[in-house]
């Protein structure tokens, strides 16, 4: 049983790690875009339908 | 519905043209006999800004900082503000894969994505991981805000009886300075603050985007003096150092490690061990969701209004959140830091600034009111969130109509909107007022919710085909296939917190499971019960009604003539407007239209209104008494369903497109008839041009009218000055060539001299002219009943009444 548990934990471990890895990737790729996102200029505008 | 290709995923699909044609559902055969329903399928919204959508989810997103960073330290210790900090960075990734789904699906949250990718059973068992969430998020919201009320005021006494301010007697009656029960207190703001918002919600009462922007407003100021002056504080007196989130420094209490209580696990393994902490804070990333709800709303470029939405929220609640945390370790003393400021944290820093007391307190009380706004709103937004979530499965056939059947006032579904707040309300009582009890269980349904999400966005990477405006980046093409690192990598984080919770958070695992459990089970029976009925409704619709579905509504598809009648239906028993319109109405001149307008705010239910929808036990009844009145009239009407997102903007819009010239209601049970013109006016106001004008039509219980003009319009005449136009007109015909001559040419010709006369020297004159008649016009309406005239001024002209204005 507990020869299950500690496998089990490892497991968590390396989901966890392997993760967060690729987490911390996704950030730095997503923050770069969001940059130009924030501070890009618009589309140009188009007339909408009750748009305020 | 389970055809992405059907629904509007794009961003800018629910604005295509008006031309696409009628798609009848039924096979054509045997159709003639059958009224004709338009369902268009595009709910008419007033859309808002990306700054608006950020400060709705950012009422729930950061009320979460109140609470988030106590229950961390009490489960983890003095290092939980960087697991908080860390939770706050990952959140970043978690809002990817939201923005992912909307960018999929309109309405990108977990009940929509769970179920394209992983079918009905999933859909509700993640529902039931949502519900758990928006039930808790009310009575830990308010229990939050109760804390900070007791704390504030229990502050006050201290403060107050070192003056001597306290009178005697008082301290015989306490035995000591009067304190506040902390937990009673607390309970009795919940309760107040929930019985409160479920009146409103009852009532029906449509929250504005404005409020969000308001509250957050005033959370921003509240936030930059907080941090300015926690700056301040640290330049003059330093601080206590936050220890780094090693395993070394972890200290788990005894309620933390939950069902691995007095197991060596926790301890054997490092990473084992931040794992444990990291789904203790986890929390603080609640609300979410609420950006997939919002996203319908948001304005053109959706999709980069959506991100640059999530950006902000990503930025202001780890500044928030993250940094409120690390300042309440750096700030307050270890003594007091816990024991008494543990359930306002935010409180305690006030109180640790540098300065004089009384600006100290004046400050915290700040942070009472700025909590007490944020944290209200969290139980609003619960009751709105949850009761949006049952509309949602309830119009897909999972919850009966029993639950959605309208308040007989005010058209609410109050069986929805009961269930919700009674289940908050034992939550409260249960709790006692215990905010880390309470923040426990919560994290369960935020972490479910978030990993059934996750993982149906990773099976749809392979599934989905439709159109998909945006992706989680690190994708590796492998074989003409990319292999969705990124998505995979957030999953597997909250994958494996979620798992961890369920060990180290038995209170939340015991009553999420089971609460989940009986959701289950409740919708699962529901469903079946549901099914056999609507296929009786399925059939008994299909003989009586041809339903059409249409992008949007379109005069030409639906072959209506201009300057028809549209006709409001909401309730079946009101339907006394329509028997007013069809008795005055030829219909062989003019269309009659009946309007069912389906109200929906964020993160209501009809924003996937898919034609199926329609079918349910109401409307049918809707459509059939409209049909049985229109019959006994012998008249031809025809049926239009509109989901929209503010009931006035869906009409003013829909007059407009089907170019009406009367608009027909009833009277509202809610507001008088002046406010319903009102309201329209100021819809109509808020269309793009083309707009066309035309008359609203009030019609009150007892069949008298009172009728508005909407928009610019023919001015009302005086009685004399139209004598005097014809007596002008018999005098100018009679001149020699002029007897092609029209009212409207005098009147044309008088304001063109009027023109060129005001443009010159006679300009002065005309003015002290124009004053007398103001000032004649001031006297006669200042009269009771007056008022009314002023406020149609500026967006509709009340021109008679009981009479129709043509």
């Amino acid at each position: 049983m507990e020869t299950l548990a500690i496998f089990g934990v490892h497991v968590l471990e390396v989901m966890f790690a392997v993760g967060l890895v690729g987490s911390v990737i996704v950030v730095l790729v997503t923050s770069v875009e969001d940059v130009q996102e924030l501070f890009g200029p618009d589309e140009p505008a188009e007339h909408k339908p009750g748009e305020r | 519905m389970n055809q992405p290709s059907t629904n509007p995923g794009s961003d800018n699909s629910n604005m295509s043209s008006n031309d696409q044609p009628l798609q009848p559902v039924t096979p054509a055969s045997g159709v003639n006999n059958r009224v004709k329903i338009v369902v268009a399928t595009t709910v008419m919204l007033t859309f808002i800004s990306y700054w608006r959508a950020a400060a709705i989810v950012l009422n729930d997103l950061a009320s979460s900082a109140f609470y988030a960073g106590g229950i961390a330290e009490k489960a983890v210790g003095k290092s939980a503000p960087w697991f908080i900090v860390g939770v706050m960075l990952f959140s970043f990734a978690v809002r990817a894969v939201y923005v992912e789904s909307c960018s999929m699906f309109v309405r990108g949250g977990v009940y929509r994505v769970v179920k394209e990718a992983l079918g009905g059973t999933f859909a509700k068992l993640s529902v039931s991981a949502l519900m758990f969430d928006y039930i808790l998020t009310g009575p830990i919201s308010g229990v939050s805000a109760g804390q900070y009320i007791a704390g504030l005021v229990n502050s006050l006494f201290v403060t107050m009886d070192l003056h001597g301010w306290i009178p005697k007697a008082m301290h015989s009656i306490f035995h000591g300075t009067p304190q506040l029960d902390v937990g009673v207190t607390s309970v009795a703001v919940a309760l107040a603050v929930t019985v409160y918002f479920w009146w409103e919600n009852i009532k029906g009462i449509h929250e504005s985007s404005e409020k969000a922007l308001r509250v957050m407003q005033i959370t921003t100021v509240m936030v930059v003096i907080l941090l300015g002056w926690s700056a301040l504080t640290i330049f003059q007196h330093g601080y206590n150092p936050v220890p780094l989130p090693t395993p070394d420094n972890l200290k788990f209490s005894e309620t933390a490690l939950g069902f691995l209580k007095g197991s060596k696990l926790p301890h054997m393994f490092g990473l084992f061990g931040i794992l444990i902490a990291f789904g203790h804070s986890v929390l603080a990333m609640s609300g979410e969701e609420s950006l997939a709800q919002v996203n319908r709303e948001i304005a053109h470029p959706k999709l980069k209004n959506l991100k640059r939405a999530a950006l902000i929220i990503a930025i202001y609640s780890l500044v928030f959140t993250g940094l409120a945390s690390l300042l309440s370790v750096m700030l307050i003393p270890d003594d007091v830091r816990v024991s008494v400021y543990g359930d306002n944290l935010i409180a305690g820093l006030a109180m640790n600034m540098v300065g004089p007391e009384v600006l100290r307190l004046a400050f915290r009380a700040f942070v009472v009111i700025v909590g007490f706004l944020i944290l209200s709103g969290a139980v609003n937004t619960a009751i709105i969130g949850s009761n949006g979530v049952l509309n949602r499965v309830s119009e897909d056939g999972v919850l009966t109509d029993w639950f959605r059947h309208p308040h007989k006032r005010f058209g609410t579904s109050h069986r929805v909107v009961n269930l919700v707040v009674g289940l908050q309300i034992l939550t409260i009582l249960l709790s006692r007022g215990d905010v880390y009890a309470l923040g426990e269980a919560y994290a369960f349904g935020v972490i479910w919710s978030f990993t059934f999400n996750s993982l149906a966005m990773l099976v749809l990477r392979f599934k989905y085909k439709g159109k998909r405006g945006w992706k989680v980046p690190l994708n590796l093409p492998l074989g003409g296939k990319e292999l969705p690192l990124g998505l995979a990598s957030v999953f597997l984080v909250l994958l494996s917190v979620a798992s961890i919770n369920l060990f180290t958070k038995s209170v939340a695992t015991i009553s999420g499971l089971i609460f989940a459990a009986v959701f289950f089970v409740i919708f699962s029976v529901s469903e079946r019960i549901n099914h056999r009925r609507m296929a009786v409704a399925k059939a008994e619709m299909k003989d009586h009604f041809q339903l059409m579905q249409q992008e949007s509504v379109d005069r030409n598809s639906m072959e209506i003539r201009p300057g028809n009648v549209l006709v409001t239906a909401r309730d079946y028993n009101t339907l006394r407007h329509l028997r007013w319109a069809l008795e005055r109405t030829d219909t062989d001149d003019q269309d009659v239209v009946v309007m069912s307008a389906r109200l929906s705010q964020f993160g209501d239910a009809v924003y996937d209104l898919q034609l199926a929808d329609v079918f349910s036990d109401y409307e049918q009844r809707l459509f059939t008494q409209a049909v049985a009145v229109a019959e006994g009239f012998g008249k031809h009407i025809s049926l239009l369903v509109v989901p929209a997102g503010d009931v006035w903007a869906a009409i003013a819009q829909t007059a407009n497109q089907l170019e009406s010239s009367r608009v027909v209601a009833g009277l509202s049970s809610k507001m008088t008839a002046e406010e319903q013109a009102f309201f329209l006016g100021r819809a109509w106001e808020a269309l793009p041009e083309p707009k066309r004008q035309f008359v609203f039509q009030v019609v009150n219980p007892d069949m008298s009218t009172v009728s508005y003009h909407i928009g610019p319009h023919t001015p009302t005449m005086k009685t004399e000055d139209m004598q005097a136009t014809h007596r002008l007109w018999l005098h100018i015909t009679r001149e020699p060539g002029m007897q092609g001559l029209h009212h409207h040419d005098i009147l044309t010709e008088a304001l063109r001299r009027f023109g060129r006369d005001f443009s010159g020297e006679d300009r002065a004159l005309i003015l002290r002219e124009l004053q007398q008649l103001v000032d004649d016009d001031t006297k006669r309406t200042l009269v009771p009943g007056a008022g009314l005239e002023r406020m149609s001024e500026m967006t509709s002209i009340k021109s008679g009444t009981n009479q129709p204005p043509e």
